[in-house]
């Protein structure tokens, strides 16, 4: 590609909330300032010359900015559109209809962990359920799309089929992601009290695969326990017909991200993505995105990534499922060993058999 | 408004309409407004470049032949079928005379 498709921009790292997993507050990505409103619309300009298509705003917290809407007035003069990743809880009736005067928008998501707020504010904070329900409220009044994303935690992981129903039933939400609490930025200090223990990992992975079959086609994953549920599915399938091998996997082929997008931090600084701030590449209205996406070596080793096959880590030695595998998200292997081109821990299937884990769900 | 294409139409491109082209010489008619896009292969890429109301689809059927290799020798009838394409979904249009 000549160019991203898309790029994801964290406008601001400040946030009036504090999830306790937050993959900020603790990560290189947290910087001092955003940058003014005049150096996003400028490079908003060369964005739009080089016909990328979306601009995905997160933070921190994108509703925080008061300068918002102009810069969503940018993005759409520039021929693009957008999308905004929000807690929601400062969604005004006012905003919403602000940013449906856009026309450009795809999206707003927005994260809901609970369905009532003991759950949804135990890692969230007190308030924030019933103002990210309102926010909701007031964007579906402004007929904005809104999609929902739970991330699951210790905390919320009994509480999924009442989220389902709160959302794909009450709220009508046509599309709903999940992840989990991942080893990243607050998570790292609230490890204990939010990731998911190997039987809550297991209680997902089937409670996430009944909703799917339940409400089909408005529950998905990149990542998470419903997306190592259907991986690992794969590949016993894979191995109850004798199948040798899962095209395209045996190697690190966890991430095709930075084909298509590439990111940049509240500062300015050009990153590959936003869950590995550490990488960088350049810095906007400074260097040209065009050449950085064409020849930077940063990206070009992520890129080949796909050629380096899982048999030679040390950390895949021995491992029976190397031909299904496909290494998983650099991201999770930076957290971990200090390494991206490296297979991540989360999402090993050995290592979740090794832990007590089963798939005879 | 049904508006048919002729071998001496003169099509303009709507500015609202991005072209992205891809590395692999094929392409994307993106629609910012509605969220929509096609592919388009390099010769509708090509053709859609003389979009520029300066062009009939004669005159750019004899540049394809030029550019590209083992060019049909019905292609005029490809070309005006594929700007009548980009016409219909409002891609491109045609200027307006106004009387005097």
């Amino acid at each position: 590609m000549r160019s991203p498709r898309s790029i994801d921009i964290d406008i601001t790292t400040r946030c009036n909330l504090r999830c306790s997993y937050c993959y900020h507050f603790n990560s290189p990505g947290d910087v001092e300032d955003d940058l003014p409103t005049a150096e996003w619309l400028t490079f908003f300009e060369e964005l739009g010359n080089l016909a990328v298509m979306e601009v995905s705003l997160a933070g921190g917290e994108p509703f925080l900015r008061k300068d918002l809407v102009d810069l969503l007035q940018g993005i759409a003069e520039n021929k693009m559109r957008f999308s905004i990743i929000s807690n929601g809880t400062l969604i005004t009736d006012t905003l919403a209809e602000e940013v449906a005067s856009t026309r450009r928008c795809n999206t707003v998501q927005v994260s809901i962990d609970g369905a009532s707020p003991i759950v949804h504010d135990s890692c969230r904070g007190s308030g924030s359920f019933h103002r990210a329900i309102a926010g909701i409220r007031c964007l579906q009044d402004h007929d904005i799309p809104v999609s929902v994303r739970v991330t699951i935690h210790h905390k919320n992981v009994r509480d999924l089929e009442n989220i389902a129903a709160l959302l794909l039933d009450t709220l009508d939400i046509s599309s709903v992601s999940t992840n989990a609490a991942d080893y990243f930025g607050l998570c790292q200090q609230n490890a204990a009290d939010v990731n998911l223990t190997i039987e809550d990992r297991m209680i997902a992975m089937n409670t996430l695969l009944n909703l799917s079959n339940q409400y089909p086609g408005r529950i998905s994953a990149n990542a998470g326990p419903l997306a190592e549920a259907r991986m690992f599915q794969e590949i016993e399938a894979a191995l109850a017909r004798n199948q040798p091998r899962i095209e395209g996997r045996g190697f690190l082929t966890g991430c095709n991200c930075t084909w298509q997008t590439i990111a940049v931090r509240a500062d300015g600084v050009i990153i590959p993505c936003t869950l590995l701030p550490h990488l960088e590449i350049g810095k906007i209205n400074q260097a040209s995105l065009s050449d950085i996406w064409q020849n930077h070596p940063v990206l070009q080793r992520m890129r080949t990534r796909s050629s380096i096959p899982l048999s030679s880590f040390s950390y895949c030695k021995g491992c029976r499922y190397i031909p299904y595998c496909t290494g998983n998200c650099p991201a999770g292997a930076y957290a971990v060993f200090d390494e991206e081109c490296h297979p991540s821990p989360e999402g090993c299937y050995r290592q979740f058999l090794a832990a007590g884990g089963s798939m005879r769900l | 408004m049904v508006t048919e294409v002729t071998r001496t139409s003169l099509a303009i491109r709507n500015p609202h309409i991005v072209l992205r082209e891809e590395f692999d010489d094929w392409g994307l008619l993106f629609d910012p407004e509605e969220g929509i896009a096609y592919g388009i292969n390099p010769v509708g890429i090509y053709i859609w470049k003389h979009l520029d109301g300066a062009h009939t689809p004669e005159a750019i059927q004899n540049l394809v032949t030029k550019e590209f290799e083992h060019v049909p020798a019905e292609s005029l009838d490809d070309v005006i079928e594929f700007i009548q394409t980009v016409v219909d979904k409002g891609y491109a249009g045609f200027e307006l005379k106004h009387d005097r």
